[in-house]
């Protein structure tokens, strides 16, 4: 089953190219226009170079379009007449939406990491210490296919699930001033660290490339809580797919 | 028995779909679920495949009362769903090899089966070919064969013959006859007469969500008591010779079409030797009869006809 969602999950190229190509592209279309600002998150927090900021905040804005990896196939398969032939069988369907998770999980984290790969290799981005930040993005990754599936099923349509995570996908990066800076005072900058998911992934991955621990405990304490509660959620919420 | 139905009640926003719906279905045969669009076919299998919570009545499976959480019942049934639900992204083999997992086969044994059930659905040389590439009757074949991997005892198809090729239709039929030669059970609906006819060895006539009368297709045409036609055209038909044939008691009506005489004759009654020796000095020319058959079944029970087969 898992291998049969993996090779589903990974079919879809054109799919995969457009989530790895658009945001290098908006990395480098911003990163032109605000040719080598820098970009200061909290009063007072260091200065890093706008490129690496734009190269974080797209890749991060693009494991939540990422999640549709795992919630179109869930869609396809609960919220269509193949329902009925997969609930027929003695499969449970908890397994079924699992695999088809972790698949989505893979290959959006994936999809992240060409993101940073050629924001490296092709714009020169400086993402020195982004290894030790790599679990994070990880963990963004996962939150959204969670996000992504509990938005599918609580909404029940494929086309409301895209548009819901379409709207977050844009505002999220705008809260964050990644598309236009934001006013620099102590309401913004809370807006910027701390709003949101993304945010969260966002200051607890620039945390930990600047060793700041404050803020990488607070990010991933808090993703991960966020991550658990929909994990814990997800039972409940297949049962009402499976219904 | 496989499978007893009694008095199935299912109501959907208070209309009826099954109205004390009835099914019984041995061991090694194959039944026939003959009814018009609406009747409530879908409805009956699924609540027999237990996907579907009913109001009233009881199902059992195997001589287990079916809830839908009986994972041997699952095991033991093969679902042919009456839409397509096959993977079109995915070839033929992914989507065999999918569904046999889910039914817990893997490695060997169902690589064999994979090689085994392409060769029935007659598809083996399409195995790695996308399902998007395939013709209408392939891709019904795969949608059966998907149903086939865990060699179900029970074999549910739900109109698998719509809207493909007459060669496709007739080895899904044939293949259909063989499964249960094979020792399964299958129930097979559909609305056109003449698939029920071809596969069924019993026939249940379903209409607005009960069964309205069952056996196999003599018990039935006899229940009827229908009529039969012959039908004899002449060079020239006379009224005198109407006359003449409406005296033979054994004759129920005769109606002259042009140069037709449309003769009714009440069903099991034998005519020929008294009608041949009146009509053979007009000239005969061609003659032609018809015996009642499953459509007149479901119009005398009805009052009204089932879509054509065409
Ligand atoms: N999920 C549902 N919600 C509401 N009504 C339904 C549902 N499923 C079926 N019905 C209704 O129940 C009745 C029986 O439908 P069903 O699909 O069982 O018919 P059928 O015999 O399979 O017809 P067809 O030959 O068109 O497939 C119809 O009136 C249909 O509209
Ligand atoms: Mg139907």
């Amino acid at each position: 089953m898992f291998k049969f969602h993996l090779l589903r999950g990974l079919r879809d190229w054109a799919g995969h190219l457009i989530l790895i190509a658009v945001p290098v592209l908006l990395i480098a279309f911003f990163n032109y226009v605000f040719s080598g600002a820098q970009f200061r998150y909290g009063q007072g927090a260091n200065p890093i170079a706008f490129l690496s900021a734009l190269t974080i905040g797209f890749a991060l804005t693009f494991q939540i379009y990422g999640a549709s990896v795992s919630f179109e196939v869930i869609g396809d398969d609960f919220l269509s007449p193949k329902k009925d032939r997969l609930l027929a069988s003695p499969a449970e369907p908890r397994a079924i939406v699992s695999s088809t998770i972790v698949v989505g999980f893979i290959v959006s984290f994936l999809q992240t990491l060409a993101v940073l790969l050629f924001a490296s290799l092709a714009l020169k981005a400086e993402l020195g210490s982004i290894a030790v930040a790599l679990p994070i993005f990880a963990l963004s990754a996962a939150f959204n296919q969670l996000l992504g599936t509990a938005v599918l099923i609580l909404s029940g349509s494929v086309k409301l699930a895209n548009g819901i995570l379409t709207f977050y996908g844009a505002v999220a990066p705008m809260a964050m001033g990644l598309y236009f800076p934001l006013p620099q005072n102590g309401f913004f900058s809370f807006v910027r660290e701390y709003l949101g998911p993304m945010a969260l992934a966002n200051t607890a991955i620039l945390g930990a490339m600047e060793g700041n621990s404050f803020k990488l405990a607070v990010g991933v304490g808090s993703l991960a809580l966020l991550s658990l509660g929909l994990f814990l959620a997800l039972p409940s919420l297949i049962r009402r797919l499976a219904r | 028995m496989v499978v007893e139905i009694r008095e199935l009640i299912k109501r959907f926003d208070g209309k009826l779909a099954l109205d004390c719906f009835n099914l019984e279905v041995g061991e090694g045969e194959v039944v026939g679920l003959l009814g018009p669009n609406g009747a409530g076919k879908t409805t009956s299998i699924r609540a027999l495949v237990g996907l579907l919570p009913v109001d009233d009545g009881t199902i059992s499976v195997f001589g287990r009362r079916q809830d839908g959480r009986d994972k041997d019942i699952k095991r033991r049934i093969g679902y042919v769903t009456q839409e397509l639900t096959i993977y079109e992204d995915m070839s033929a083999r992914d989507n065999l090899s999918f569904f046999g997992s889910l039914y817990g086969l893997a490695g060997r044994r169902l690589e064999a089966r994979i090689e085994e059930v392409a060769g029935l659905i007659g598809l083996n040389g399409r195995l790695g070919d996308r399902v998007k590439t395939f013709s209408g009757g392939m891709k019904r074949r795969l949608n059966i064969g998907c149903s086939l991997l865990h060699e179900p005892e029970l074999i549910i198809m739900d109109e698998p013959t719509v809207g493909i090729d007459p060669q496709s239709r007739n080895f899904i039929l044939e293949f259909v006859k063989s499964l249960a030669s094979g020792g399964a059970s299958v129930i097979y609906t559909s609305h056109y007469i003449d698939e029920v006819e071809a596969v069924a060895s019993r026939i249940y006539i379903m209409d607005q969500g009960h069964t309205i009368a069952s056996g196999t297709l003599p018990e039935l045409i006899a229940r009827i008591q229908g009529d039969s036609h012959i039908l004899v055209d002449v060079r020239i038909a006379a009224e005198k010779v109407r006359q003449e044939l409406l005296a033979v008691p054994e004759l129920k009506d005769v109606v002259i079409e042009e140069n037709r005489y449309h003769i009714v004759v009440p069903g099991g009654v034998s005519a020929f030797e008294k009608i041949i020796p009146i009509l053979s000095p007009q000239g005969i020319v061609n003659i032609n009869s018809k015996q009642p058959d499953l459509e007149d079944v479901f119009l005398t029970l009805t009052g009204k006809q089932l879509r054509d087969g065409a």
